[in-house]
């Protein structure tokens, strides 16, 4: 017995070795439990305990409206998010067109430039205010976007559109099949991702025009006055918010691509 | 007897960045016939690994040009991307689309409207015995049985030829066997069927096919090899009555010319 948990314990630690779920769960219960204990135990005086900020959270949900400031970024968000879905999906299957190829290369570089440079053009074209900063949200997670899902694009195998040739398929079915249906599981990863950069870009954006409120405007204010127990209870409810939201995207990955999860190797 | 051509590869040669992969490759397929019996034709285009015959393939199926030369059908018709039937090496399947939903894609995509394509892929799945196997997605079929689907979708709309890019490769002896009938299967389908096979497996190859012809590079006087694969030999198994016969591998002539393959193999 003891021997068999010292084998189950060295698995751990060994090169692709597969484990059980429950063994899974419970190494993330043990690192959940190592950073509590790291945390509380901190030298830093200036760090808030975690009893400090989850006393802030209820502070801020039931005293200062969070709850309605969550919204409005919820809101945004996924405003912003499907914007990005219409425009970078149709950049990235344009990549198929060799007339858009330098265009949708374009769009993928701008991803080096910071949002701050942009405020005045974006404003000058939204007139500020929400849509400045669905647009800026957009545009931030478009060049992302673009640049992940134009690359699973430009993988495709040739003998993938081959073999359509070869069953006489039309090019626009063979678009169809291959491009568009062939790589959705991958786009809805894609889009996974990109919904994690516009939450880190949420604070930035909701910091340009913060009468409008918003969790990243929030943030801000609570930052402005070092108020660092109400900076973290904020960051905490970003984190759980996009995990749940991370955890949806995948559940609905796999009810609508359940042949995605069978091509993925255990390990 | 031999009828009319089928199809003709004639003098077809290129270039691939730079060096030449087909040097004027040429041969005649015939409609082979035998009274009494629906026989299609199965060739083996025999050559070892890297000499061309995955190019040869897809200029044949119009996937690619040729830098000259022709591929023609019945009567000196060209060929059209669609026209010839190609069971790629890796068994290429709609990865998105179970067994039965590949099977209907391809009729539809062919032209059948929805109800006949989804009877055309039942009548499929069954002769393949793959029927309880519809539902499943590629990612959960055996190699073998990926193989079948391969084969069954290039079906679901005849076509007149049918090619098979190393369909022997990494099989094991009872699925060999099983794939050797089904390719004599398919070809008997229909008269003017005819299964290309291409393929290093000589044994099988000999097998299944009436016809091979073996395709390979020249040699200089001092052992060098000269850029450019060519028909370098056309063996008639028919004539040499080592076709259409079930106990073919057991004849000492099958050994024989076995034995005369192989050697001639080693030195292309």
């Amino acid at each position: 017995m003891s021997t068999l948990s010292t084998r189950g314990l060295a698995r751990l630690f060994l090169p692709n070795r597969v484990i059980r779920s429950s063994t899974a769960l419970a190494l993330v219960a043990f690192w959940m439990a190592t950073v509590l204990t790291v945390w509380l135990l901190s030298p830093f005086a200036s760090l808030p305990t975690p009893g400090e900020v989850w006393t802030a959270l209820g502070a801020l949900w039931w005293r200062h409206g969070m709850g309605p400031e969550l919204f409005t970024t919820m809101k945004l968000i996924l405003h912003a998010l499907a914007l990005t879905v219409a425009i970078s999906m149709a950049l990235s299957y344009a990549t198929m067109i060799a007339f858009f190829r330098p265009l949708v290369a374009a769009v993928s570089k701008l991803r080096f430039l910071g949002l701050t440079g942009l405020v005045f053009p974006f404003t000058l074209v939204t007139g500020g205010g929400y849509s400045l900063k669905v647009a800026l949200l957009t545009f931030g997670m478009t060049t992302f976007f673009v640049t992940s899902m134009a690359q699973v694009v430009l993988e495709i195998p040739r003998v993938a559109f081959d073999h359509m040739r070869v069953l006489g398929a039309s090019e626009r079915r063979i678009f169809w099949e291959v491009v568009v249906r062939g790589t959705l599981d991958r786009a809805l990863d894609v889009l996974r991702q990109n919904a994690a950069i516009g939450w880190a870009m949420i604070t930035m954006v909701e910091g340009i025009s913060r009468a409008e409120g918003g969790i990243g405007a929030m943030i801000l204010n609570q930052n402005k006055h070092f108020l660092l127990a109400e900076v973290y209870a904020i960051l905490l409810v970003i984190l759980v918010l996009g995990l749940l939201m991370d955890y949806g995207m995948g559940v609905l990955t796999d009810l609508l691509c359940p042949y995605g999860r069978l091509e993925r190797v255990r390990r | 007897m031999t009828g009319e051509v089928l199809f003709s590869v004639r003098e077809v040669s290129q270039k691939l960045g730079g060096a030449q992969i087909l040097d004027r490759v040429s041969f005649d397929v015939h409609d082979r016939t035998r009274a009494g019996q629906t026989t299609g034709q199965i060739i083996g285009i025999l050559g070892p690994s890297g000499v061309g015959k995955t190019r040869l393939i897809r200029i044949i199926a119009a996937l690619d040009a040729p830098d000259s030369g022709s591929v023609v059908g019945i009567q000196g018709a060209p060929i059209e991307p669609g026209q010839v039937g190609v069971v790629f090496q890796d068994y290429p399947l709609l990865r998105h689309r179970t067994v039965r939903s590949n099977l209907e894609v391809a009729g539809i995509a062919n032209g059948l409207s929805r109800a006949a394509a989804q009877g055309r892929a039942k009548k499929l799945l069954d002769l393949f015995r793959l029927g309880d196997r519809g539902s499943y997605y590629p990612a959960q079929l055996s190699g073998g049985q990926r193989q079948r689907v391969a084969i069954a979708q290039q079906i679901v709309c005849p076509k007149r030829l049918l090619l098979m890019d190393e369909p022997f490769s990494g099989l094991d002896p009872s699925a060999l066997e099983e794939v050797m009938h089904l390719v004599v299967e398919v070809a008997n389908m229909d008269e003017l069927n005819t299964i290309g096979i291409v393929t290093h497996d000589i044994r099988a190859a000999m097998a299944v096919s009436d016809t091979l012809f073996m395709l390979g590079r020249d040699r200089t006087p001092d052992g060098k090899w000269l850029p450019g694969a060519r028909i370098q030999e056309t063996y008639d198994l028919v004539e040499r009555g080592l076709a259409w016969r079930d106990d073919v591998m057991e004849l000492p002539a099958f050994s024989s010319l076995e034995k005369e393959i192989r050697q001639k193999f080693k030195q292309l």
